[in-house]
């Protein structure tokens, strides 16, 4: 069995560049905590939308990070989960799909029209260089799981690549699935036994 | 599976090993309730595992206070200092000097740990924020792996060895101290001598006396390089001075030996903290820093007990075996040094390279600014800018005191591609050292003491001033701007020639974000100077504040004349009548922007309680009367522009009783005004019943007013007027929050 890393992380970027500027996010995020809008015991909101190209804006739950993330020069919902992962890749995995997909569809509610994310291709991180070193080796390992676990959630076949090749980066893959070929309510109903942290 | 611990066993130092697997085996006693959450805390901090903002379980969410309530609910780290709740680790880098390797394993963490970023902190540490406690072991191994500690990053223990960063590549300087800074360092690290301490201890090296570099006057043992002619020789010393330090009463240095040989150096140090830790305040922490004792005990005194001290210090070979490496410490350039050879140079080069470039003493090297904003970088960044050191300088990284990087050794024709390089990565702004480049430190954000958002403050300057900095004069150019989120000065505001540290008011029964107005103090000289509080303005003015502020400086200067002799020259009345429209304060209603912090849509507090016309009157008798103090106080800082000790000393006095006789008086209206029934009746209603206590610093600030009222001083210089000055600064900043506990319907 395919260990779980200590953190898994799920993106879904954005279309294209929104209106919405990074510092408009932050009363949002803080609007969400007072009105418990996404699941999770939520902390704080940090702002690191100076930096380039960085983490951007943040929702900090004790479970999981919210991020307006502005990584790679994409702006995206980068939900990434730290506490309490299930104790397989599978239920880890579809347990960050969904909270990823519903705080981006939060999100979109939030500038209808503006902010459109791309469901079609979804960044997934292993933050965990013990487990997941960032090796060919690594990759071709987990890369038929990771497929078919991503392709059960789109109910569509998925590809899936290596975000980079540098042994030092974090390991990541992209997984990417035809535009037309699922549909999210769909998706939300497959995914739709994860009740935690409601 | 494997675990860190297994996979890096061979790479970790078996000392620095055990000290983690200690540290790891007390986490688990305190999680089973065995080891005391107050020892666990203490040494916790000496790994520098620091508490942050909300980690007690409580945050205002703009709306009313929440309790977050972490998983592990009933497990403290500390005292009120839940387990679950992210934390801070700070990571000690002496002398800010890094390797490309280490710069890689920092960024590695960052991206597992503390979500992807990595912050410089004043004093050449670098610090992870939001971490969980239950991985600092393991990050604390992957750092000791490729030569990293963290021990004694906090706690009241020797804190990191700073130096200036151009050490070895200074034209200025007497001779490199960094490998000074490196052995020091390595001799103090978890010395038995340096483990009874009532406080933390901070060294600094700086290699000239003129520049700013080092900082040694507020530190509380700095080193300044020297060299003196003995029987024809040219030896290697320092001057040594110690009891300086920022805080909220910052003292300057005193010199305690004007030149100790480098054989001396180690063994004076050895002896300074040994008295240090026998003579020095345990009980009372807010008294316990190493400038407390130098005057208390004056430097004669003090310096009589060292040098007696240093008869007893038992041999050591440590104390002069180091000087047999010094040869070895030689910096290794990527590349030969060349001049830079007329290739056409990028948009932006001439600007940055005016501003970010220092020629080295070495000829066709430089040493080159990365600009961070408030000091943070992405672990992307890092990575990144690992590439580019190997590329061009190799392990020649070093971390500024200013919040920034500086790569030495780049050969100078590499200028302008390694410039290109760094704009790729966003690491190449120009305006290093400028107006633009301003210093903060955590604040609101993440810090538990933090009362103003500097972060957020600095954020909002930096924006502005980047935009129209073309538009500046030179001399408003040259300005530094240091930021802190309350009284504690970790952002350095005393140092700058403007300074501002954030404090809170109240108008109506809202509390509005403030910052104090501190300027004129000095950077060069090695923090020659420190500037004074001129007043609070609400935080939402400051962008106005400065720029009426430079404005008048350009129109009014002098030829030549400096912000500080201009501060000087225009003198503390007048200051204040500028800043004084800055402080008529707006109403929730007329301006609920004003009861924001920067950076934050949270509203402090909300206007859902009514307020009872009783309190309304006893509140507005108390602004009367706190107002009355407050102008007394003023008094006293035109007396010591004046030079009047005496008369800042009668006044800084006066206005402690008026402000302690306002909460009086809310509670008392017929107190009179006899000094003697004031103090009596202040004590036993505030302080014998702890209501005047500040959440940290407790009945400290009271205190001062006890210790002036039991006895006049016996010598008045301009050292002990700056000092009472402060105090009662302080102690008015704390009657204003006391009657905002007491007396306000304060909402959050
Ligand atoms: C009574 C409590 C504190 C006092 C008196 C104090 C004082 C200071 C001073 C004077 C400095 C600055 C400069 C220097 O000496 O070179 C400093 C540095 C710093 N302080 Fe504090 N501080 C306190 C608590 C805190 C807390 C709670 C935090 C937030 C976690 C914090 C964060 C920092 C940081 C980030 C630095 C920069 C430096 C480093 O690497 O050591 N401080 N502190
Ligand atoms: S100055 Fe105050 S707010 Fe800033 S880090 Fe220090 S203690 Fe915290």
């Amino acid at each position: 069995m395919i260990t779980v890393p200590n953190r898994l992380g799920v993106k879904f970027s954005l279309k294209q560049k929104p209106k919405l500027q990074p510092a408009d996010i932050l009363p949002i995020f803080q609007r969400w905590i007072q009105e418990h809008a996404v699941p999770g015991m939520l902390i704080d909101v940090i702002d690191y939308k100076h930096v380039v190209e960085g983490p951007g804006v943040i929702l900090v739950a004790d479970e999981a990070d919210y991020a307006y993330d502005l990584g790679e020069g994409q702006a995206g919902l980068n939900y990434i989960r730290k506490r309490d992962l299930p104790d397989n890749l599978s239920a880890a995995l579809r347990l960050s799909f969904h909270h990823a997909l519903h705080a981006a569809k939060a999100l979109e509610a939030e500038a209808p029209g503006d902010l459109i994310f791309d469901y079609s291709l979804a960044k997934i991180s292993f933050l965990d260089r013990m487990n997941y070193r960032n090796q060919p080796e690594v990759f071709d390992a987990v890369r038929a799981e990771i497929a078919e676990i991503v392709g059960e959630i789109y109910g569509a076949p998925v590809e899936v690549s290596r975000v980079n090749d540098d042994p030092r980066r974090l390991f990541a893959v992209r997984a990417t699935v035809s535009a037309g070929n699922f549909d999210l309510d769909d998706i939300a109903r497959r995914l739709s036994d994860i009740r935690e942290l409601a | 599976m494997t675990s860190w611990k297994e996979l890096l066993q061979d790479e970790i130092p078996a000392e620095m090993g055990n000290l983690i697997d200690i540290y790891e085996a007390q986490m688990e006693l305190r999680k089973q309730g065995k080891l005391d959450e107050k020892v666990f805390a203490e040494s916790r901090l000496r790994k520098g595992v620091y508490g942050q903002r909300y980690d007690n379980g409580q945050r205002h969410d703009g709306v009313q206070t929440r309790e977050l309530t972490f998983p592990s609910d009933d497990i403290v780290k500390g005292p009120d200092t839940l387990w679950d709740a992210p934390g801070m680790q700070r990571i000690k880098i002496p002398y800010g000097g890094l390797t490309a390797e280490q710069l890689e394993v920092l960024s590695e963490l960052a991206d597992e740990y503390s979500g992807g970023i990595l912050h410089i902190t004043t004093r050449q540490d670098i610090q992870l924020h939001y971490v969980h406690i239950d991985d600092t072991p393991d990050l604390m191994r992957r750092l000791a792996a490729v030569g990293i500690t963290t021990q004694e990053a906090c706690g009241n223990s020797v804190r990191n060895i700073t130096a200036c960063s151009l050490a070895g590549v200074c034209h200025d300087e007497v001779f490199d101290v960094s490998p000074y800074a490196d052995a020091m360092t390595q001799f103090l690290l978890g010395h038995d001598d340096v483990q009874d301490f009532g406080r933390k201890f901070k060294v600094a090296f700086s290699g000239c006396a003129g520049h700013a570099c080092g900082l040694v006057k507020m530190h509380d043992l700095g080193l300044l390089a020297q060299s003196r002619e003995i029987e024809g020789e040219t030896v290697r010393g320092f001057t040594v001075f110690v009891g300086g330090g920022l805080g909220t009463v910052p003292h300057q240095a005193k010199v305690l030996a004007e030149f100790v040989s480098e054989e001396e150096l180690l063994p004076l140090t050895q002896a300074v903290a040994r008295v240090f830790a026998r003579l020095g305040e345990k009980k009372n922490r807010n008294r316990a820093r190493l400038k407390f004792l130098v005057a208390k005990l004056g430097i004669d005194e003090f310096r009589g007990l060292v040098e007696e001290e240093l008869k007893i210090v038992p041999p050591d070979e440590r104390h002069t075996a180091y000087m047999d490496s010094l040869g070895d410490f030689v910096y290794e350039p990527a590349k030969a040094g060349m001049a830079l050879n007329g290739a056409a140079l990028p948009d932006g080069f001439a600007e940055w390279y005016r501003t970010n470039v220092y020629k080295q003493a070495q000829s066709g090297y430089s040493t080159i600014t990365l600009h961070t904003p408030l000091g943070d970088f992405t672990a992307e960044q890092g990575f990144q800018l690992a590439d580019i050191a190997r590329r061009y300088v190799g392990d020649n990284i070093r971390l500024t005191v200013e919040q920034n990087f500086v790569l030495r050794w780049v050969a100078d024709a590499d200028l302008p591609a390694i410039y290109r390089d760094l704009d790729a990565i966003g690491l190449a702004d120009s305006g290093a050292g400028t107006i633009v480049d301003i210093t903060s430190c955590p604040g609101t954000d993440t810090c538990k003491l933090g009362i103003a958002s500097s972060r957020g403050l600095t954020a909002e300057l930096r924006t502005r001033l980047v935009e129209k900095i073309n538009l500046l004069p030179d001399a408003v150019r040259d300005l530094k701007i240091k930021v802190s989120g309350c009284f504690n000065s970790c952002g350095q505001h005393h140092v700058a020639d403007i300074g501002f540290f954030g404090n809170s008011r109240r108008s109506g029964n809202h509390k509005m974000p403030h910052f104090q107005v501190v300027l004129g103090g000095q950077w060069q000289q090695n923090a020659g100077s420190y500037g004074l509080a001129c007043g609070a303005v609400p935080a939402k003015s400051v962008p106005d504040v400065l720029e009426a502020l430079t404005e008048r400086y350009v129109a009014e200067r002098a030829e030549d004349e400096n912000f500080q002799t201009w501060v000087k020259e225009l003198g503390r009345k007048e200051i204040k009548a500028m800043l004084q429209p800055f402080t008529k304060l707006p109403s929730f209603e007329e301006n609920p922007a004003f009861f924001s912090d920067w950076g934050d849509s949270r509203v402090y507090t909300i206007d859902d309680i009514g307020v009872g016309e009783c309190a309304g009157e006893v509140v507005s008798l108390f602004s009367m009367e706190i107002s009355r103090a407050e102008s007394t106080h003023f008094e006293a800082l035109l007396a010591l522009d004046e030079g009047d000790f005496a008369a800042a000393d009668q006044n800084a006095y006066k206005a402690m009783v008026l402000a302690a006789r306002a909460l009086v008086r809310t509670k008392y209206l017929d107190v009179g005004d006899d000094y003697n029934v004031i103090v009596q009746e202040f004590r036993s209603r505030f302080y014998d019943t702890e209501l005047i206590y500040d959440r940290f610093a407790k009945g400290k600030f009271a205190r001062y007013l006890f210790k002036r009222h039991a006895e006049a001083p016996a010598r008045i210089n301009e050292d002990y007027a700056h000092q009472i000055i402060d105090e009662t600064q302080l102690f008015i900043e704390n009657v204003h929050s006391a009657e905002q506990r007491i007396n306000g319907v304060i909402v959050g």
